[in-house]
C-alpha cells in the first residue's frame, strides 16, 4: 500500500513540476514572440490560463498531501489528545464530503456536461471537458489523502505512517 | 426553489457590463415589461458588472441551471454554437439595415434556435453596433497602415486571421490589462464599438477611431433551456412579448449611445476617421473565398443574397 | 441581515474554530448557504464551476512567477548581498542593526513579493546577529515581523494582484506605482520606532565602514537591486506587462542564482519548482473557494446590503473610513491577507467607492491594513516563523510590538485620508 501511495505522490508533484515549467515557457515566449518576433503568439494567454487551473487544484491536493493549507490550530491544539484525535477527524471527514460532493461529483458534472454540449475553447480549440477534468481530479485525491491522514491518526504509529 | 406562499417566478439575470450601458437599461426596461404584463407573478433580479462570472461561464451556469438569463455576444457562443462564428467574420453585411433585415429574416431566427440542443433558448438579438480600429500613433486610413501595428484582438481565430488578413500583427491581451497595455506601448492599437471606445476610456490613449466597422457581432439574449421549460405557456408568451419591447427599446438606446459616444470623444480632441471601406472589404476577399466550400461560406452566400 | 448570510458566517466561523484549513472552511460555508436557495446538483456544479473560474485569469498567473522567482532569490545568497549593503550604509547609526533589518525587509519584500518569504530570508541571517550585539530578541522578532509586512506594498506584491482581481480590474501596474510611498512611509515610521528604543536601552553602534568598503558592499547588491528596475522599467516601458513581468523576474533571478552567483544549482530546481507550485496552489485554492463565495454574496444580494447598512450608520467618510479600518484589523488578526482581501474587498469598495475613494487608494488602504493584522496574533504566518527563529513565545512579543503597530497606525490613517500618498506616483509615470 505504500509503494502505491508513494508513486501516486510521485506522479502529482510530476505532473506540477511540468505545469510549473510549462507556464513559465509559455509567458515567456509570449513576451519574445511580441516583443522579439513582432509576430504575437494567439494561444499562449489562453495555454497559461489553463495551465493555472491545473497547477491551483492539483496542487491543491498536493499541498493538502503536505499538509500545507492554511489553518486555525490554537484551540485545537490546546486539546487532550484523545479528544484532538476525534476533532481530526471529523475535520478529515468534513473535507472528504465536500471535495466528494463539490470538486469530485461537482466537477464531474461540469466535465459531462461540457464534454457532452462539445464546447470548445476559444483560442485553442480543446474541448473545456479536459480543462475542468482536473476538478474530480483533484477531488478524488484529496479524498485519497484524506482517507489516509485518517487511516495515520487511528491505525498506525509512526513507523507505519503511509 | 419555488415559492410557495406568494407565487412570484424569480428570473436572474447576469451580465458583464456596468448600469449604464444600454443593455443593462434594456434589461430593467424588460423586467418592469414583464412584471406589468404578468401582474407582478414574474419579477426579474439584474447583476451587472461580471459579479457571477464572464459571458462563457454564464452560459454555462445556465447550462448547469442556477442562473436564469443572460446576455452573451454572439462570440463566446462559437464555442458552444459553431455556426456563431458566421457573425465574426469581417464585411458580410452591407450596413446595418442590411444586418438587422439578416437577424429578423429565417437565418437569423435559425441561428437563434440552433443554441437549443446546447439547453439553452435563444430570446433575442439586442443591437451591439460595428466594431472598428483605433490606435495610439498612427491613424489608419487603409489596410496598408495596419502593418506592423500590434493590434489587440479577441481570444478567437476567426477574430485573429481577420486582423491578419488586414496585415496588423493580432495581439491577444485581456481586457482588464488592455488599457495599461495601449498606455505603455505593449499593444499599438485595439478594435471595438464606439460605446465600448468610450466606456472603458480607452480613447484617453488611443486618439485615433478608424470607423471601417469591420465586423458586426450582435448581442444574445439567453435563457436556461430549465427555466423556459418550468414557466406556463402564458408565462413564456409574456416574456417573448416583453423581450421583443425591449429589443425595440435597446435598438434605439444603442443608437443613442452610440451618437453621444462619437460626440464625446470627438468633443475630447480624438481623429475620428471615416477611411474607404472599399480598401478593407478588398482585403478581406481571400478570406471570403477561403470559406467557400464550407457550410459557413454557404451562409455567407445566403447573407450576402439577401 | 438574511438567514443566508447568518448560515454562511456561523458555519465559517464553526469550522475555522475546528481546524479547517480556511479554504475549505469558506467552501463548505458556500455549500451550506448555497444549498438554502439552490438544489444541490446545480449548487455543487457551480461552486465547482467557480472554483475553476477564479483561475482563469491572466492577472493571476503573476502569483506562481513572483513566488517561483521569491524562491530562487531566497536561496540565490540574495538576502546576505542586501543585508550587507544595507549595513554598510546604515549600520553605524544608533540601533544600527535594527534599522538594518528594517532596510533590508523592505529590500529584499520589494524583490520578492511575499512576506513570508522575506521573515525567514532576513530574519535567520538577522536575529542571531541582533542577538550577539545585545538586542531584545522579542524586540527584534517583533521589527521582523512588521518589518516585512512593507514588502506587501512596495512592487511587486501579490497581494496587490489579488486585490486587482478581487475588485474587478483595477490596474496592477498603478496599484504597483501606488504602494512604493506608503510601503516607504512604513519602513520609515518603523525605523523612527526602532531609533528611540535603541536610544533608549542604549544599544552599542558598530564602526563605520571606510568608503571603498560601503561602496563594494553596495556593488555587490546592486545585481539583486536591478531586479526593482527590471520589473517596473519593463512595465512602464511598454516591453511586457505587470502579469508578464513575473515571468521576466524567473527568468532574471533564474541568471543570477544559477549563472552568477552560483548558489543554486540546476540540481535544486525541480524541489524550487515543486515547492513554488505547493504555495501557489495553497493561494489559487483560497482564491478559487473566495470566488465560488463571492457569487453567492453576489446571489444573495449580501453585498449591497451590507454596503446600505453601513452608509444608514453615518454619511460621513471619515467616521465610515475609520469603522472600515477597526473592522479589518480585527479581521486581518484571525484571517489571512489573501482570503480577508478576496472577502472584503467586494463588500467594502462599494462603500469606499460611494464615499468618493478611488479603488486604487483603497486597495493600497487595504493592504497596510491588513499587513498590521498579518503581524498581529492570534494569526499570522510571519509572526510563527520569526518566534521560531528567535526561539521566542508569542505572548512575549506583543509588548515590544505596541509601538511598532502605532507607527503603522500612523501611516494607515494618512493613506486612508490623504489620497495623494497613493495617487501622487501613478500620476506622475501615467499608468
Ligand atoms: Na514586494
Ligand atoms: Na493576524
Amino acid at each position: 500500500m505504500r509503494k502505491v501511495i508513494r508513486l501516486l505522490d510521485q506522479f502529482v508533484a510530476g505532473i506540477l513540476m511540468l505545469a510549473m515549467t510549462l507556464i513559465l515557457l509559455t509567458v515567456v515566449w509570449q513576451v519574445i514572440s511580441r516583443y522579439v518576433l513582432a509576430d504575437p503568439a494567439s494561444v499562449t494567454e489562453e495555454l497559461s490560463r489553463f495551465l493555472l487551473i491545473w497547477i491551483g487544484l492539483l496542487g491543491a491536493a498536493f499541498a493538502y498531501r503536505q499538509k500545507v493549507h492554511l489553518g486555525f490550530n490554537l484551540i485545537v491544539e490546546k486539546q487532550p489528545p484523545e479528544r484532538r484525535k476525534y476533532i481530526l477527524t471529523l475535520v478529515e471527514l468534513l473535507v472528504i464530503i465536500f471535495c466528494a460532493s463539490t470538486l469530485l461529483f461537482g466537477g464531474a458534472q461540469l466535465v459531462s456536461l461540457t464534454l457532452e454540449l462539445e464546447q470548445i475553447s476559444a483560442a485553442l480549440g480543446v474541448r473545456m471537458g479536459y480543462v475542468y477534468i482536473v476538478l474530480p481530479l483533484s477531488g478524488a485525491l484529496i479524498i485519497c489523502y484524506g482517507l489516509i491522514n485518517i487511516h495515520n491518526l487511528w491505525l498506525a504509529d509512526e513507523e507505519e505512517a503511509w | 426553489g419555488t415559492d410557495s406562499e406568494s407565487k412570484v417566478t424569480t428570473l436572474r439575470i447576469g451580465h458583464t457590463l456596468d448600469t449604464q450601458h444600454s443593455v443593462h437599461k434594456a434589461m430593467e426596461y424588460f423586467g418592469a415589461r414583464v412584471a406589468e404584463l404578468s401582474g407582478g407573478t414574474i419579477e426579474v433580479k439584474i447583476y451587472p458588472g461580471s459579479q457571477l462570472g464572464n459571458e462563457r461561464e454564464m452560459i454555462e451556469l445556465l447550462q448547469i441551471g442556477s442562473l436564469s438569463m443572460t446576455k452573451v455576444s454572439a462570440s463566446p457562443l462559437e464555442g458552444f454554437v459553431p455556426a456563431m462564428k458566421i457573425f465574426s467574420i469581417p464585411y458580410i453585411f452591407r450596413d446595418n439595415a442590411h444586418f438587422w433585415t439578416v437577424l429578423n429574416s429565417h437565418i437569423g431566427k435559425t441561428l437563434l434556435q440552433e443554441v437549443e440542443p446546447f439547453r439553452l433558448k435563444g430570446l433575442a438579438y439586442y443591437d451591439a453596433g460595428s466594431r472598428s480600429f483605433y490606435s495610439n500613433n498612427k491613424p489608419i486610413h487603409s489596410p496598408a497602415d495596419l502593418a506592423g501595428m500590434k493590434i489587440r484582438v479577441l481570444n478567437s481565430p476567426t477574430a485573429v486571421r481577420t486582423v491578419r488578413e488586414l496585415g496588423g500583427a493580432a495581439t491577444p491581451v485581456s481586457w482588464g490589462e488592455l488599457y495599461t497595455a495601449l498606455q505603455q506601448g505593449v499593444v499599438d492599437g485595439a478594435e471595438n464599438n464606439p460605446p465600448s471606445y468610450y466606456l472603458s476610456r480607452h480613447y484617453e490613449i488611443a486618439r485615433y477611431y478608424s470607423l471601417d466597422e469591420h465586423t458586426s457581432v450582435p448581442d444574445i439574449m439567453l435563457m436556461s433551456l430549465r427555466t423556459w421549460d418550468n414557466l406556463s405557456a402564458q408565462q413564456q408568451a409574456w416574456v417573448s412579448e416583453a423581450m421583443q419591447d425591449s429589443v425595440l427599446f435597446q435598438r434605439q438606446a444603442w443608437q443613442q449611445s452610440t451618437a453621444e459616444s462619437l460626440a464625446k470623444v470627438k468633443a475630447d480632441g480624438v481623429e475620428v476617421i471615416y477611411p474607404d471601406k472599399t480598401l478593407f472589404v478588398e482585403a478581406v476577399k481571400p478570406f471570403h473565398e477561403s470559406l467557400r466550400d464550407t457550410e459557413v461560406g454557404a451562409l455567407i452566400s445566403e447573407i450576402k443574397a439577401l | 441581515m438574511d438567514y443566508t448570510a447568518i448560515a454562511l458566517i456561523v458555519t465559517f466561523f464553526v469550522l475555522l474554530l475546528l481546524n479547517v484549513p480556511i479554504s475549505f472552511s469558506i467552501g463548505i460555508a458556500t455549500l451550506v448557504a448555497m444549498l438554502l436557495s439552490i438544489d444541490f446538483t446545480p449548487a455543487v456544479t457551480t461552486i465547482a464551476q467557480r472554483m475553476a473560474g477564479g483561475l482563469d485569469s491572466f492577472a493571476l498567473l503573476a502569483i506562481p512567477f513572483f513566488v517561483l522567482s521569491g524562491m530562487i532569490m531566497g536561496r540565490g545568497g540574495i538576502a546576505k548581498r542586501l543585508i550587507n549593503c544595507a549595513l554598510a550604509l546604515i549600520g553605524s547609526l544608533p540601533g544600527g542593526l535594527a534599522l538594518v533589518n528594517v532596510v533590508s525587509c523592505m529590500l529584499f519584500g520589494a524583490i520578492s513579493g511575499s512576506a513570508v518569504a522575506t521573515t525567514s530570508a532576513i530574519g535567520s541571517f538577522m536575529l542571531p546577529e541582533m542577538k550577539k550585539q545585545g538586542y531584545d530578541e522579542n524586540f527584534s522578532a517583533a521589527v521582523t515581523a512588521a518589518a516585512s509586512t512593507t514588502g506587501m506594498l512596495i512592487p511587486p506584491s501579490n497581494i496587490l494582484i489579488v486585490y486587482a482581481i478581487a475588485s474587478g480590474g483595477v490596474s496592477i501596474a498603478a496599484l504597483f506605482m501606488a504602494g512604493y510611498l506608503p510601503g516607504v512611509m512604513v519602513g520609515l515610521a518603523l525605523m523612527v520606532v526602532c531609533f528611540i528604543h535603541a536610544k533608549r536601552k542604549g544599544y552599542a553602534t558598530t564602526a563605520r565602514l571606510p568608503l571603498k568598503v560601503v561602496l563594494q558592499q553596495v556593488g555587490a547588491a546592486l545585481p539583486s537591486l536591478f531586479l526593482i528596475i527590471l520589473v517596473i522599467g519593463g512595465i512602464v516601458g511598454g516591453i511586457f506587462t505587470a502579469t508578464e513581468a513575473g515571468a521576466i523576474a524567473v527568468v532574471y533571478s533564474l541568471i543570477l542564482a544559477v549563472g552568477v552567483y552560483r548558489e543554486v544549482t540546476p540540481k535544486q530546481l525541480p524541489d524550487i519548482l515543486l515547492k513554488s507550485g505547493e504555495t501557489t496552489a495553497i493561494v489559487m485554492l483560497l482564491i478559487g473557494a473566495s470566488t465560488a463565495m463571492s457569487w453567492m454574496l453576489s446571489y444573495a444580494n449580501i453585498p449591497q446590503n451590507i454596503s446600505e447598512f453601513m452608509l444608514d450608520i453615518s454619511d460621513n467618510p471619515i467616521v465610515i473610513l475609520l469603522l472600515i479600518n477597526l473592522l479589518l484589523i480585527v479581521v486581518g488578526a484571525f484571517l489571512d491577507m489573501t482570503p480577508a482581501v478576496l472577502i472584503f474587498t467586494p463588500i467594502f469598495l462599494p462603500v469606499a467607492a460611494e464615499l468618493g475613494m478611488s479603488p486604487l487608494q483603497f486597495g493600497i488602504m487595504i493592504v497596510l491594513n491588513l499587513s498590521i493584522g498579518l503581524c498581529s496574533p492570534p494569526v499570522g504566518a510571519v509572526l510563527f516563523i520569526t518566534c521560531a527563529i528567535a526561539k521566542t513565545r508569542l505572548d512575549k512579543i506583543i509588548k515590544p510590538l505596541l509601538p511598532l503597530y502605532a507607527a503603522m497606525f500612523v501611516v494607515l490613517m494618512l493613506v486612508t485620508y490623504v489620497a495623494w500618498f497613493s495617487e501622487a506616483l501613478p500620476a506622475l509615470f501615467g499608468v
